[in-house]
């Protein structure tokens, strides 16, 4: 911990003077009386910037959202706020050493301003795919059991296959006695964050004594999650709970006689902590028991997770430090365990597919499911998406060059950040590999960068280098946390059209699935809106646009046509289309410029297709097959 | 065992009967839903780790306050699946179980991580690392 004796140096950093030092610590106190007194910035800064989020969010007007999402939609005073928290929180990590309180009061706001205006503005479900998890809950719900085995249209028994999430939100919709999960979701992102808040200090604290440095990774990977895993998902808590088995294991699963140099304070970085007391063989068994439940609810809730925590309990077993054989055993041995049990459908199924998709290493690392990002707003944040990622891996690789004592005493955090990327080898994960790889590399990649930002306070000794790093710092960090923001929010936001519905077009989906008799069968363009899935036990789906842009063109020459070879005989057949899957479709550039109306215009025209609902953010079409011997007429292209 | 630490210790033992409790007021209503995400997410977790013979040092208190949120998250998660997959899914049956748990946990001296008790490695002939003496760079 931070010596609380030692006197704060100008830049925050607490450190004790070299005995016997007294000049320097007479120019240090002579320094510090020349500066300002800023103790009552921050406590301003704060009140101000979050103040002015506040009063800016009556005037984001999501309903009207267009190419941009909700980017040309914020008021100037919400980007302000940003503005003024970043200076806040610069200001406040100039005493991070003393006052912790601060740059944490900071981080919590920071999550606060760039995620909770959807909660607190939206009016429906923010993200389609939260709206499925929510599906899922009802569906546990209703059934009161759980149907591994069921063998559900869509893979839909995959989410009962790793329910632990799903029974627990099942568990608090009864506890809270709310209708639905569909209440407290969209605040998912905040809740999420706030507990990964402390975890992340825990782990960087492990590394480094410098709190500037811990703080300013923290914000670095607030603004670096652009990736939107944090909803209402599995793998939002999963992740969380992977923190947690990391945080333990650094902190207390170093063997005796393994430190080497790296407690020694003349040999490690300035900023480094020495590497934490070694356990014994006892402790360490006791550790293990302590993290069998988190591993096995990691198991429980998400199917991917327990690979990357696997693997990350791999490399580190590669390391003289943390070689625990013992820990990699045990959470092999209950990943496998759940995989032959519970989970054994789909991952039989995945392993037959592996050979398959072993090695295409382009096809694995693609983003999204097919097609381009068509639109000014989702080419924004494609680009956007891509420049972040750079940016923080470009940052955090100067670090680990440049502070090569640093890398050394912090090689497992690296090593852990590193460990999921040969996954891109063996499966794509339905188009998501990529972002997953970057989320779970990205605690890693947030500390490094933050050491590229943050340059170490070497006692009062200054060096003419010292000194002219600490002023490329004290330009470049500022800059960098700016720049970051200006990235997050195309990258979070430029899609956000394709996540709001509003509350009527929900409606007019539920409406038509429930129309729709058990065995039903649901036709829309992709899954991706709001109550998808709903009903999804008794009613079959067919999202018919998921799929590579040419076979799109080809079904647009007669949609009617297409669509009715693919509906099986004697089922009853409705088509949702509706506005969110226009924008949708025309993002994700799953369908060509004005493909979408073209679809709408000729279903509805087919003699194929009869009307039940028509709207004008969408319609329900029931499938009236032709009797046979009537001319073959579908509204096709002439 | 001072006075606060006491209070504390209190109050994590009765939050799973107050959130139980909570749970018979009308859905939705704010003092229904907020005592019980508080236990959920935090009452088993803090009962496991905090009450420490003799007290948590700064590094251990970041470190229980850290960790309560998942491990508690954990058993609630492992509670509710093991529930629906026995078709035997209540509220009561959900609450009570990790109640009774947290009652008990928290009566209990809190898990022996390293750094919510002393650190290094156990020195030779010493019975348990429990109760030694708190040293510099300790709690890390």
């Amino acid at each position: 911990m931070t010596n609380h004796l030692s006197p704060p140096t100008p830049t925050g950093d607490v450190r004790p003077a070299p005995a016997g030092d007294h000049g320097a610590a007479s120019e240090a106190r002579t320094r510090r009386a020349a500066l300002p007194d800023l103790a009552l910035l921050p406590p301003v800064l704060l009140v101000f910037g979050l103040g002015l989020w506040a009063l800016a969010l009556p005037g984001i007007d999501f309903r009207t959202m267009d190419d941009f999402g909700l980017l040309d939609r914020l008021p100037a005073a919400f980007y302000a706020s940003l503005l003024v928290l970043t200076a806040g929180f610069l200001v406040a990590l100039r005493r991070a050493g003393t006052s912790p309180g601060w740059p944490l009061a900071y981080c919590v706001a920071l999550i606060v301003a760039l995620k909770a205006a959807p909660a607190v503005l939206y009016d429906s479900v923010r993200y389609p795919w939260a709206s499925k998890h929510d599906a899922v809950v009802d569906a546990v719900l209703a059934a009161g059991e759980l149907r591994p085995n069921a063998g559900l249209s869509g893979n839909m028994s995959a989410y009962e296959q790793w329910p632990g999430f799903f029974t627990l939100n099942a568990a608090l919709v009864r506890a809270f006695g709310v209708e639905s999960t569909a209440v407290y979701l969209n605040w998912a992102p905040i809740v999420l964050g706030l507990i990964a808040l402390p975890l992340l200090v825990l782990i960087y604290r492990t590394f480094a004594e410098d709190w500037r440095l811990v703080w300013t990774a923290v914000w670095i990977f607030q603004l670096a999650n652009w990736v939107g895993q944090d909803y209402l998902a599995p793998q939002g808590l999963a992740y969380l709970l992977h923190l947690t088995v990391l945080a333990v294991v650094l902190r207390h699963f170093v063997r005796p006689g393994s430190a080497g140099r790296l407690r020694d304070r003349a040999y490690l970085d300035p900023a480094a902590t020495a590497v934490p007391p070694p356990t014994g063989v006892r402790q360490r068994a006791i550790c293990v028991l302590i993290l069998s439940p988190v591993i096995f609810a990691i198991n429980a809730v998400h199917q991917l997770t327990p690979v990357m925590l696997c693997a990350a309990l791999f490399v580190l077993a590669l390391t003289r430090r943390y070689r625990n054989y013992g820990l990699l055993v045990v959470a092999g041995l209950l990943m496998l365990t759940w995989n032959l049990t519970m989970g054994r459908p789909l991952f039989l199924e995945t392993l037959g597919t592996l050979r398959q998709s072993l090695g295409e290493l382009t096809e694995n690392s693609r983003a999204g499911y097919a097609g381009q990002l068509t639109g000014p707003g989702p080419e924004l944040a494609g680009r956007a998406s891509i420049a972040m990622a750079l940016a923080v891996v470009v940052l955090a690789g100067i670090a680990v060059l440049w502070r090569r004592r640093l890398t050394r005493s912090a090689l497992p955090l690296l090593l852990v950040s590193v460990a999921p990327v040969p996954l891109f080898v063996v499966n794509d994960y339905g188009g998501e590999m990529l972002f997953r790889v970057y989320l779970f590399g990205l605690p890693g990649a947030a500390f490094f960068a933050a050491a590229a930002l943050v340059p170490a306070t070497a006692g009062t000794h200054r060096s003419r280098a010292s000194v002219a790093r600490r002023r490329t710092a004290a330009v470049a960090l500022p800059v960098a946390l700016l720049a970051l923001t200006a990235g997050f929010l195309p990258a979070y936001y430029g899609k956000e059209a394709m996540y709001y519905t509003p509350p009527a077009e929900t409606e007019l989906v539920t409406r038509a699935i429930d129309r729709l008799p058990d065995g039903g069968l649901l036709l829309a363009t992709s899954g991706s809106f709001p109550q998808a899935l709903h009903r999804y036990d008794h009613v079959e789906h067919w999202f018919f646009a998921e799929q590579e842009l040419p076979e799109n063109e080809r079904m647009l020459a007669d949609p009617a046509r297409y669509l009715a070879d693919g509906i099986p005989p004697g089922v009853t057949a409705h088509v949702v289309l509706t506005r969110t899957q226009d924008v949708y479709t025309a993002g994700e550039g799953l369908l060509p410029p004005g493909g979408f109306e073209t679809l709408r215009s000729r279903l509805k025209a087919s003699p194929l297709f009869r009307t039940v609902e028509e709207r004008p953010y969408g319609i329900v079409l029931a499938y009236t097959p032709a009797p046979k011997g009537a001319p073959a007429s579908t509204g096709g292209a002439p | 065992m001072n006075t606060t630490r006491n209070r504390i210790r209190g109050v994590v033992a009765v939050s799973g009967w107050l959130a139980l409790a909570a749970s018979l007021l009308p859905g939705g209503s704010p003092l229904r839903w907020l005592p019980v995400l508080l236990f959920v997410c935090l009452g088993p977790g803090l009962a496991l780790l905090h009450p420490q013979p003799s007290g948590l040092r700064p590094g251990a208190r970041l470190e229980a306050f850290a960790l309560a949120a998942p491990i508690s998250l954990s058993l609630a998660s492992l509670t509710a699946t093991l529930l629906f997959l026995v078709e035997g899914f209540s509220v009561t049956a959900f609450l009570v179980p990790l109640a009774a748990f947290t009652t008990a946990v928290a009566l209990l001296p809190g898990l022996p991580l390293p750094a919510a008790t002393r650190g290094a490695v156990e020195p030779e002939g010493t019975a348990s690392f429990r109760f030694r003496k708190r040293g510099p760079g300790d709690g890390r």
